[in-house]
């Protein structure tokens, strides 16, 4: 595998999409590429510092309540969604 | 969610003998496979509309479809992700549409959401020499809506949501190889940005360590 093959694999690898077999031909290419490895790395840091560092928001509880009426067992309520049928 | 415990739930079902026991079994159904990803859906619309009011209406409209569409959601895949291409596909119609200019990032609105949230890069316990903690959240939010919206999606989609390829490849009407190099680019331009951020905090990236 040259760096091109391994570069088109790169993220399928971060995100662990890959075959086994594409693993197994990408794990070797690594261990004899000093750039892509480094750039695997990155790749996977940038991974993580998304993951890490967006924050997720909770929806807010008017909305909630709005959506739990959607399945509310409550007749009136239920009565309600029934306009959207 | 809450689900009503089975007893409760037998009177109940007693007491509304006007509501059929399809729409009941529905319901429930829905409680638990759909509702179940509010969180998740509100926060994606907040990453597209940047406003909370139209990030609302948008989590509510798809809502209210999904509810009336529920029939034709395939049982066993991922109720999440049929989700999300249903609210994606209601912002498309309605926001695109509109006046409104897509992509446009209200930097004040970002400085609202993260204005209170206390950040962790000075007390940080793990004795780092990385860049990456050095990293604020409202720098790695700007970082990522500066980038294309192609590539914004994708990295939304997978490294926020955890979408598979396929998944995503659906969601976005691409082959699974386009989200691959999507991905692979929107990367390499985010870390172009992140890096720009380490260097201002005094953090040489170039150092392979």
């Amino acid at each position: 595998m040259d760096c091109t093959k391994a570069s088109v694999l790169m993220s399928a690898a971060v995100d662990g999409e890959l075959s086994f077999s594409e693993e197994e031909h990408f794990l070797s290419h690594l261990s004899e590429c000093k750039e892509c490895s480094g750039e695997f790395d990155d790749a996977k840091k940038t991974k993580m510092i998304i993951k890490e560092k967006i924050i997720r928001f909770k929806a807010p509880q008017a909305l909630i309540d709005s959506i739990m009426q959607l399945t509310n067992f409550d007749t009136r309520e239920t009565e309600e969604t029934r306009l959207y049928d | 969610m809450n689900k009503p415990a089975p007893t409760q739930q037998k009177k109940t079902l007693e007491k509304n003998a006007t509501l059929s026991r399809e729409e009941r079994k529905k319901q429930l159904e829905f409680q638990n496979e759909a509702v179940v990803h509010l969180h998740s859906l509100y926060n994606y619309a907040l990453h597209i509309t940047m406003n909370p009011d139209d990030a609302e209406d948008l989590v509510q409209e798809t809502y209210l479809k999904a509810y009336r569409f529920f029939n034709s959601f395939e049982r066993g895949t991922n109720c999440k992700a049929w989700l999300f291409k249903i609210l994606k596909n209601n912002y498309i119609n309605r926001f695109r549409k509109d006046s409104k200019e897509p992509g446009k990032v209200d930097y004040d609105l970002i400085k609202d959401f993260y204005h209170s949230i206390k950040d962790t890069r000075n007390d940080t316990t793990e004795a780092d020499s990385d860049y990456f903690h050095s990293l604020l959240h409202e720098e790695v939010y700007q970082a990522l809506h500066s980038l294309p919206e192609e590539f914004r999606e994708v990295i939304q989609l997978c490294d926020i949501e955890g979408f598979t390829y396929e998944e995503i490849a659906n969601m976005v009407d691409s082959p699974i190889g386009t989200v691959r190099s999507r991905l692979y680019r929107g990367r390499k331009l985010l870390r172009v940005q992140l890096e720009g951020y380490a260097q201002k905090h005094g953090f040489n990236t170039d150092d392979n360590q």
